[in-house]
């Protein structure tokens, strides 16, 4: 059987089960369980996997990528695409997804506890991520590890940073750029400082994201899941 | 407080001042605000920090690097140290004067990818048009997505590729696709919302003023697209935006009379869109010699008297003076020396046509070329020289024609204009007295005449101009002299743009993949 250009399993949730199971037994070694990247990478965050049709993931499965670790996969057909169907499923962006949950109560939850940083079209605060396409960019897994636990994976722009300028001025915020030479930082109120590093005295770079990391107790799991059921559906198009 | 302290400060108040139409009016001075720097599309900057006397030691300041693009043709924004550059369906923010990225916005699920020479700015917004006619607002200093809303359909054959102007509080648009038959308009969207305030059809409906000078060819497929920016006179409050060739191109049988408004500038109340007047270029057109060339305003004194005028270098290769406020024909001289289409163009601005120049069967060799005498590669005004800067190709085709029944959207276009292998084009630097068109000076690019880079002239006196071998080129602007030159190592579609930054002035312009900017050496 010829190699199909086409994933003949495309769109069935079946396929996308029996893709994860084989996904474990066959990749989990290397690319994690979930697909959340060990010795081989990630496959969530969505970069290659996203920019490749289903023929060059059906290639690089069964061939192995040249050059790299991974080892070749000669299996029959189907079973590749059953893999195809898996991995296509872990940087699918999440407004595919049929999220259960309560969208209205979830919009009640991003108003009370995210708007301050974070908008949707126009209205909250910029510390954050704009969500406004939330669902179109970001896939199910990382909206839910963003919303859990913040500090795994800070977006570039988006990295915390406290500036003592030369004047004894603090400027506390986000660094939406910074090398030797200079810093671009955007506080909370939407301020945005582009400096010269010589008139920074003092700069510190905080671990942690200024997001709160524990939402997960703060949260029922139905308010959890009503916060993702409304992010998740968020689109422009 | 030290310097740099006191500068950081007025660098933290500054940014965050909305755009003002009032400010956009007095574009460009240390910021570039519109895609021509002003309304009058003079492109022609105050600033004289970089000048004859010192251009000679004008160095790379910082180049930024636009991963992914392939053909830039942006001619960037800029506002309170703050670029604003965009590819295809991309926007990025970088620090004007240090090259860094701040963000940027691609905007997901555009299917079709056509080149986009432009953002417009105003309020707290940054306005890019989609190449499947959407008009998408981003917040100006983070990058977040306001709104988004199609200005027409894409499914239709519509696309668009100009940088949109942003007016009083609305934003124009225009768009491309006249050459698969699309009927062109221009239209008026809320700068708040997007909403359409108002639209102007450009080939004109049954029964309208202008729709008997078609034959009865069908409107809806008249062409005649609206893909440049156009200019706008606050004063006499009237837009004036330039039109494109008739469909089918090279083909005129089917849509016998003037087809009227095609190759034409329509001047347009800024708040109704009730045309004041039209003037066409190229009455029945069957060498796709649009009008789309930028429309340059300027004040001057016309036979003693001052008036308000209006010139444009176009594709036919004539440059044309025209009263801009009743739209009345003045003047029209020829500006490149291959030109045979035409005896002249009479005094009510009407060409006087040589026999035997239709497209035909057996193809007809006609000059200028289908690329025209000129093209949207911007020219240049400055008033203190009073002369006009454009990049000119001579250069002639062989067109040929076909009666074959058009199908909109196939791609046939009536036929073509092929280059004739043993006369390749040339391209040259040309300086034109605004008032009468004679040529003042001129400058050879030589090259494969393959570019598309315009102008940006200054109060230094220099006029900086991308060459046709991928140069960036300062020349003085009295004299023609080239004073300084930079290899950008990179075929150049993309027109220069000036301001300044903490007192400091840079020239900026894209190259197929890179932003470079300039400044005087430390």
């Amino acid at each position: 059987m010829h190699a199909q250009t086409r994933n003949p399993f495309a769109g069935k949730p079946d396929a996308i089960e029996s893709g994860r199971k084989l996904f474990v037994e066959v990749c989990g070694a290397c690319h994690g369980a979930n697909g959340e990247g060990g010795r081989g990478p990630s496959l969530t965050t969505g970069r290659e996997v996203r920019r490749a049709n289903d023929t060059q993931l059906f290639q690089s499965i069964r061939n192995g990528i040249r050059g790299t670790d991974m080892p070749p996969y000669p299996q029959a057909p189907e079973k590749i695409w059953l893999l195809v169907s898996f991995v296509r499923s872990l940087s699918a962006p999440a407004a595919g997804a049929n999220v259960a949950g309560n969208r209205d109560a979830g919009r009640q939850i991003f108003e009370s506890n995210c708007k301050q940083c974070h908008s949707i079209a126009g209205q909250g605060g910029s510390l954050g991520p704009d969500l406004t396409e939330a669902g179109a960019r970001m896939s199910l897994a990382l909206l839910k590890e963003a919303i859990v636990d913040p500090n795994v994976r800070i977006p570039e722009g988006y990295k915390p940073v406290k500036a003592v300028l030369q004047n004894g001025q603090t400027l506390t915020g986000v660094a939406k750029n910074y090398n030797n030479y200079s810093l671009h930082l955007l506080e909370a109120d939407g301020k945005l400082h582009l400096l010269d590093t010589s008139q920074i005295a003092r700069l510190e770079f905080p671990e942690k994201s200024p997001m709160p990391d524990d939402f997960a107790k703060r949260f029922t799991k139905v308010q959890m899941q009503d916060l993702i059921a409304f992010l998740s559906q968020l689109t422009t198009r | 407080m030290t310097r740099t302290t006191l500068a950081a400060m007025l660098m933290v108040a500054s940014s965050q001042a909305q755009v003002r139409y009032e400010e956009i009016l007095k574009s460009p001075a240390e910021n570039w605000l519109t895609y021509s720097g002003d309304y009058a599309s003079q492109r022609h900057s105050p600033l004289k920090q970089i000048n004859t006397t010192n251009v000679g030691s004008l160095v790379p300041m910082w180049v930024y690097h636009f991963e992914g693009a392939r053909h830039l043709e942006v001619s960037p924004l800029v506002h309170d140290g703050i670029m604003y550059l965009n590819d295809t369906n991309e926007v990025r923010a970088i620090d004007a004067a240090r090259g860094r990225l701040l963000w940027r916005h691609r905007v997901e699920g555009v299917k079709n990818a056509r080149a986009s020479r432009g953002v417009a700015i105003l309020g707290d917004r940054v306005y890019l048009l989609t190449s499947d006619v959407h008009i998408v607002a981003l917040h100006r200093l983070t990058g977040a997505l306001l709104w988004q809303r199609a200005f027409e359909s894409s499914e239709k054959g519509y696309t668009t590729s100009l940088a949109p102007l942003a007016l009083k509080n609305q934003v124009m648009v225009g768009v491309a696709g006249g050459g698969s038959g699309q009927r062109g308009f221009v239209a008026a969207l809320s700068a708040s919302t997007g909403e359409e305030l108002w639209r102007v059809w450009t080939v004109p409906g049954p029964g309208e003023p202008g729709s008997e000078s078609w034959g009865g060819f069908n409107h809806e497929h008249g062409g005649a697209p609206t893909w440049t920016t156009g200019s706008f006179d606050p004063e006499l409050n009237l837009i004036y935006w330039p039109t494109g060739n008739p469909w089918p191109d090279f083909y005129g049988g089917r849509r016998k009379g003037d087809n009227l408004y095609s190759d034409s500038v329509l001047a347009l109340d800024a708040d109704t869109g009730k045309m004041k007047w039209y003037f066409q270029f190229t009455p029945h057109d069957v060498w796709d010699w649009d009008a789309n060339e930028t429309l340059v305003l300027a004040d001057a004194n016309w036979k003693g008297k001052p008036r308000k005028l209006m010139f444009q270098a176009n594709r036919n290769g004539y440059y044309y003076v025209l009263d801009r406020a009743t739209g009345e024909f003045l003047h029209a001289r020829q500006f490149v020396d291959r030109l045979d289409w035409a005896k002249g163009i009479d005094s009510k601005g009407r060409p006087i046509l040589v026999p035997g120049k239709e497209p035909s069967a057996g193809g007809v060799k006609v000059c200028p070329s289908v690329r025209g005498a000129s093209n949207w590669m911007s020219p240049s005004y400055n008033p203190e020289t009073g002369l006009f800067y454009v990049v000119a190709l001579e250069q002639c085709d062989i067109y040929s024609g076909s009666a074959k029944e058009p199908v909109p959207s196939s791609g046939f276009r009536g036929t073509a204009g092929e280059q004739i292998p043993a006369e390749p084009g040339k391209m040259y630097m040309r300086a034109l007295d605004a008032l009468t068109g004679e040529r003042k000076w001129e400058a050879p690019m030589p090259g494969p005449a393959t570019m598309w880079a315009g102008t940006a002239s200054t109060a230094g006196g220099l006029v900086f101009a991308g060459d046709d071998d991928g140069n960036l080129v300062a020349y003085d602007a009295r004299s023609g002299k080239d004073l300084w030159h930079f290899p950008m190592g990179n075929t150049l579609f993309a027109s220069p743009v000036t301001y300044m930054v903490d007192g400091k002035q840079f020239v900026a312009i894209a190259t197929a993949t890179d932003i470079f900017a300039f400044g005087l050496f430390r």
